[in-house]
């Protein structure tokens, strides 16, 4: 069963320096709140995992907590680039940035395999382009029944694996809706489990579409209202869409990037 | 009613999904969305377009609208069910092209220490093997259409020549649509070829803009105008902002 627990004793149990942390959320339910939390307690020398790395890699990479990252597409959506990750894998700033790259069936394929416990998935794309050259984690395999060659990706399981969502119970059964990406394979592939939730409730309502994680999938559950500010939360909160358009100029410097952390980060609780 | 360099480029990736029936028209880009979205209002009902999220639309929607009433639900992993089932023909962005349709997304420069870390692959390595593929680039140069792409995330066809018969069996690339015209690669070893120039662009003007040979067959034709039908459509209903003159000026 899950404990319910703050998010600072949460993260400071379940995530240690080194560890492979994956992040997922797609379009909402990012959660913020958590990796600001790991970069205030100084964990570092992670491998960061996320299908799309945006702004809360962003931040997580410039603070130099990562040292490898594996991912599909890395950008601010709608607004650009992510500046901060671009000058860890073009300038080595703050600390050169190791990339594993994939594309996006290939990262969902790698959370399934790892959910099964099995060693890795197949699939037909990634033949023909560069990738295979350039990681460790793809080659190919032969189909025992047609003797196709296809591709295989290592499965992928993280030690920690950390999401946000609407609501939990008291027993830390957790319910995440609305625009849902990988969470439940990442939940599923890791050793261990932070969900941060807008909600905490007596009992849960089924809601259509709804993706339940039973508490005996999950670590630990933190209360956090608007955890996944500036994404949103589906019927919680709104996407602050001009907070993305202001990333951009924040990010392109260095020091006003350290200064913003600093104030919004570091120096808040 | 005379048309935009915009209209002109919305109309033509339109023209990419002609025929398809009924399949996914995934996307990218604004001229590229309305596109889709204005085939599907015109010659090819059947087409299956979305919000630019996860909701099909019963309807096209102008661009950036809320979604209205659905038809259907496509979350992330379904969609890239989709994607190795097949019925979708994306129309993806590239940041450089080479003269067999390979594309980068992904770094350009050395591949450990990149001049420009780009967004990454996403999902280029898949959907150039298991679905048809377009591509609409906004800006046609020779920054973009180069010899030799630096990182191959999308495939082109002599790569997939190379995979053989049956691992490239789903591979297609349909069109290219840019500021300037359309090409396919409907030549025998499928390099690039002009089909039109957009009104007021020279076969010259293209040429020079690309950094490679380009195949050109006798006599190029121009880019066909929108309709009335059609300017109506995307004036009034699928773009009244404006959005697709900001992606190609005037």
């Amino acid at each position: 069963m899950a404990e319910i627990r703050s998010l600072r004793d949460a993260v400071a149990d379940l995530i240690h320096d080194g560890d492979t942390v994956a992040m997922e959320g797609f379009t909402h339910l990012i959660p913020f709140a958590a990796a600001h939390e790991i970069i205030r307690q100084g964990i570092t020398d992670l491998t960061l995992v996320r299908m799309t790395p945006d702004v809360i890699y962003d931040q997580l990479i410039g603070m130099g907590v990562a040292r490898r990252l594996v991912f599909s597409w890395g950008g601010n959506p709608g607004v650009g680039s992510l500046h901060r990750f671009r000058d860890a894998v073009e300038n080595g700033w703050p600390r050169p940035l190791e990339l594993d790259e994939h594309s996006h069936a290939g990262m969902a394929n790698r959370y399934v395999a790892g959910a099964s416990r099995l060693p890795f998935a197949v699939l037909r794309g990634y033949r023909g382009s560069d990738l295979p050259k350039r990681s460790s984690t793809i080659a190919t395999v032969t189909c025992p029944f047609t003797g196709e060659e296809l591709a295989a990706v290592a499965a992928v399981n993280p030690d920690v694996t950390v999401i946000h969502a609407q609501r939990a119970d008291r027993a830390g059964n957790v319910q995440l809706w609305g625009l849902v990406g990988v969470q439940k394979e990442a939940a599923l592939a890791a050793d261990r489990v932070l969900v941060t939730v807008e909600e905490i409730v007596d009992e849960l309502e089924p809601m259509p579409d709804a993706v339940v994680l039973p508490g005996w999938t999950v670590s630990a559950v933190a209360h956090v209202p608007n955890g996944a500010h500036p994404s949103y939360a589906a019927g919680y909160s709104v996407r602050d869409n001009d907070f993305y358009q202001a990333w951009d100029p924040i990010s392109r410097d260095r020091e006003a990037f350290l200064a913003w952390m600093r104030e919004h980060v570091l120096e808040a609780s | 009613m005379s048309a935009t360099r915009a209209e002109i480029c919305v109309a033509a990736c339109a023209e990419a999904w002609r025929g398809d029936g009924e399949v996914l028209a995934a996307a990218m880009g604004t001229c590229s969305i309305l596109g889709a979205r204005l085939a599907r209002l015109t010659f090819e009902p059947g087409l299956l377009t979305t919000d630019g999220g996860a909701m099909l639309t019963a309807e096209p929607v102008p661009f950036g609208a809320p979604a209205g009433p659905a038809e259907g639900w496509m979350p992330f992993r379904d969609h890239l069910w989709l994607v190795q089932n097949g019925r979708r023909h994306v129309m993806m962005g590239a940041s450089q092209i080479d003269r067999f349709g390979n594309t980068n997304i992904s770094a350009v420069g050395a591949w450990d220490r990149p001049k420009s870390q780009l967004l990454g692959v996403r999902g280029a390595p898949g959907n150039t093997i298991c679905n048809p593929t377009s591509y609409w680039i906004p800006k046609h140069s020779t920054r973009v259409f180069v010899p030799k792409v630096d990182m191959v995330s999308g495939v082109g066809y002599d790569r997939a020549a190379e995979l053989g018969p049956v691992a490239s069996r789903f591979h297609g690339l349909r069109r290219v649509v840019t500021d300037l015209g359309v090409f396919d690669f409907g030549t025998p070893d499928g390099a690039m070829r002009l089909v039109s120039t957009h009104p007021g662009v020279t076969v010259e003007e293209v040429a020079a803009a690309t950094g490679f040979d380009l195949v050109i067959d006798g006599d190029v034709p121009e880019t066909r105008q929108p309709t009335d039908e059609e300017l109506r459509l995307i004036r009034e209903v699928l773009d009244p902002r404006s959005l697709r003159d900001r992606e190609v000026r005037t």
